[in-house]
């Protein structure tokens, strides 16, 4: 008995010294200050030696394998390197990534992400300074200020999406006599028309999915009736969602339209496309990769809202850990990304345009020359994602409340407050 | 002998514990420390900010401003409860006890189980697909009745997407219940049964005063269970609605999951996770309480 007693004894002291060692342990590692950033890496050549690097990107399906072209063209030149694609979207990175950045330890050598979440991480040291790789000058206006943070550049502009309108069939058009609106009551009436046309369940296909198409159609309708500056002025927080200025945008054009149910109801934006080319629908608000999905792009056409100074446009940014084991070869490879590789990428059915500035636009994919020379020649302003520069969780708050007003227009002024209430100050 | 003793203790001890200590005391002592760490201090700082979030996507208790939805996600869990428990406990004894007699009821039990033994994100896929209004089963049937609101896809709807997902929930747990209470009913001895019918009791009275009451150790399971289920459930409501719109369909565990995940203020989604724990070890004391009890009483 005495000595069951005496080994509880022991249990118990073993137990309390564990507990405290492990609180301990925990307590050191969690106050004592994370080490210094690395010092900025300067591009080197490619080593000669051979080399594996994993390349994390959001691609997976038709979308990688046109960025396969792009790792293709560089391993064709650098045959010491070996690349390893692996697909892992935005959300994930965003996710998973600072658990490990905290441990020293990276997945990838080159990851694609959102910006507002590689200057969070550069800014805390957990990246490869790349303000000696990128010129800025030789990119479009703004586009490297996204990844910007502490005067340094943490990530490197990749190629870039347009979301230029509502999309729609030529022959479609052509056969129901339908032609592209010259004015906001036109676009109106186009709609109105195309609710008559039999099979139409709805004017305007809503595409769903994390909540992202729909602040798409709603930043496009900022930039139209409240002017590019508004959206500008919204991502700086300058100006705030419950501004009258703002609220009529949404009531005295966005709202009514729901009200009228022009738009569908809110349907996954991938399978609504089948529904859409097949004609139940007539309009799809879509970004330009949208060309690489499509059975006949040469069918393919878009519209922005007339009024409209302006597109959103954004690029895809990598950018390189600093627990990568293959730093040299990383960079020389988020170089090419960021230069010669957008040529590439911009010459198959990406759907993309380039960043860099020293791709000659006879080099991009056929439908998307056409689609650059329309919004040039409408003197459009390219301007930033309102939610993606905002980003962390206000970019999903935006989606969960215009998801809200699609089904619910009544509650915009909830919405608006809502969205205010958690909309960064400048 | 005293030496051995010791010696016994630390090899067999030993190795467990040490595993224990890595992957179990260290997570929940480390999430405990973190969740009152604000900078360098402690604090209940992180207790106090989640716990009075009114944002509609991170809102614990009251979410504002504006009417839609007025709720947060502790109450979402709570309605949840007070929905899908009682569901999975009735429909879960009354499918045991009706599929018994029944010829086929096999295949009947194995649809049923199907929702048990997919993974999450398949099952989140299927109530999608079960409250969509083009394809969904209970939009159509609502759709006869003339009821416009649940006529439509019920998640996307702050009305109804909650509902969607417990609806969703109980046919996904409903497999649990009755494999449980089926295994219970087997135990109940044939011979209560033939005296109650030598006695003349109806089929109702033999099920409402021999077979419930001598369920009742298995519904303490299950409703344990299900109440400790609900509180940690995450999967379907992240695939189905995201916890929206508006924020109508959140929980406990996703609201830790948008701390951790979508505002990387992982102190908070600490806090949110130790609340969360201690909410369920609520029901899992009486569980373990029960299970102990029984084993003292087979002694």
């Amino acid at each position: 008995m005495a000595a069951t007693t005496k080994g509880r004894k022991y249990v118990y002291i073993a137990a309390a010294v564990i507990i405290l060692a492990i609180i301990g342990v925990f307590l050191y590692q969690y106050l004592t200050p994370p080490a210094a950033p690395t010092p900025p890496q300067p591009a080197a050549p490619t080593p000669p030696q051979k080399v594996k690097l994993v390349v994390i990107g959001p691609w997976a399906g038709d979308e990688a394998k046109y960025f396969q072209a792009v790792i293709d063209e560089y391993v064709k030149k650098h045959p010491n390197v070996e690349i390893e694609y692996r697909t892992m979207r935005a959300e994930d990175v965003a996710a998973t990534m600072p658990v490990q950045f905290a441990a020293g330890t990276a997945p990838g050598d080159v990851i694609f992400g959102w910006a507002w979440f590689i200057a969070k991480m550069g800014k805390e040291g957990h990246l490869v300074d790349l303000t000696n790789v990128i010129n800025e000058k030789e990119y479009v206006p703004g586009i490297v200020d996204a990844v910007k943070a502490d005067g340094k550049i943490w990530g490197a502009p990749f190629t870039m999406w347009l979301k230029p309108g509502f999309w729609y069939r030529k022959s479609f058009f052509e056969k129901y006599g339908l032609t592209e609106p010259k004015s906001y009551s036109e676009f109106v009436q186009l709609l109105e028309k195309i609710k008559g046309i039999p099979g139409i369940k709805n004017p305007i296909a809503t595409g769903d999915g994390v909540g992202w198409p729909m602040s798409d159609v709603t930043e496009h309708f900022i930039i139209a009736y409240g002017g590019p500056q508004m959206q500008l002025d919204l991502i700086s927080g300058k100006v705030r969602f419950t501004d009258p200025r703002v609220r009529s945008v949404f009531s005295d054009y966005l709202v009514p339209l729901l009200q009228k149910g022009y738009f569908s109801e809110p349907i996954e934006w991938t399978t609504v496309i089948p529904k859409w080319w097949a004609g139940e629908y007539a309009l799809y608000f879509m970004g330009t990769w949208i060309t690489g999905m499509v059975d006949d792009p040469n069918d393919l056409d878009f519209f922005p809202l007339p009024e409209s100074k302006g597109v959103v446009g954004g690029a895809d940014y990598a950018f390189i850990p600093k627990y990568s084991k293959n730093i040299d070869a990383a960079i020389d490879f988020i170089k090419y990304l960021a230069t010669e590789g957008q040529g590439v990428h911009a010459s198959v059915p990406s759907g993309k345009i380039p960043t860099w500035t020293k791709v000659p636009v006879s080099q991009l994919w056929k439908p998307m020359q056409s689609v650059y020379t329309k919004i040039t020649q409408r003197g459009m302003a390219i301007l930033p994602d309102l939610d993606d520069s905002i980003g962390g969780d206000w970019q999903k708050l935006f989606w969960d409340q215009l998801k809200l007003l699609w089904v619910n227009p009544g509650a915009l002024d909830s919405v608006l407050k809502t969205l205010e209430a958690s909309q960064p100050k400048p | 002998m005293k030496i051995k003793g010791i010696k016994d203790l630390v090899i067999f001890l030993g190795p467990p514990l040490a595993i224990l200590a890595i992957f179990v005391f260290y997570p929940i002592l480390g999430t405990i420390i973190i969740s009152f760490l604000s900078g360098s201090s402690f604090t209940f700082e992180n207790y106090r900010a989640v716990l009075f979030e009114t944002i509609p996507l991170k809102a614990l208790i009251v979410a504002s401003p504006g009417p839609y939805p007025p709720w947060g996600a502790l109450v979402h869990n709570a309605v949840w409860i007070v929905i899908a428990v009682p569901a999975v406990v009735l429909l879960g004894m009354v499918l045991a006890y009706t599929l018994r007699k029944i010829f086929g009821s096999s295949i009947v039990l194995g649809i049923i189980f199907l929702g048990m033994v997919l993974p999450g994100v398949v099952s989140g896929l299927i109530i999608r697909f079960m409250f969509d209004g083009y394809i969904g089963i209970f939009p159509r049937i609502f759709s006869l009745f003339n009821i416009p609101l649940l006529s439509s896809t019920w998640t996307i709807y702050p009305e109804t997407a909650l509902l969607a997902l417990i609806l969703g929930s109980i046919w996904l747990w409903l497999g649990f219940s009755v494999t449980l209470y089926s295994a219970g009913l087997d135990s109940i001895p044939s011979s209560l049964i033939e005296a109650a019918l030598i006695d003349g009791a109806s089929e109702r009275e033999i099920f409402t005063k021999i077979i419930v009451p001598q369920l009742k150790p298995v519904t303490i399971v299950v409703t344990l269970m299900t109440v400790m289920w609900i509180l940690k459930i995450f999967d379907i409501v992240y695939v189905v609605t995201g916890g929206g719109p508006g924020g109508a369909s959140t929980v406990l565990a996703l609201i830790m999951y948008m701390y951790f995940a979508s505002a990387l203020e992982h102190n908070k989604a600490a806090a949110v996770a130790v609340i969360l724990a201690a909410l369920t070890l609520i029901p899992a004391y009486w569980y373990i309480r029960m299970v102990l009890s029984g084993e003292k009483y087979e002694e």
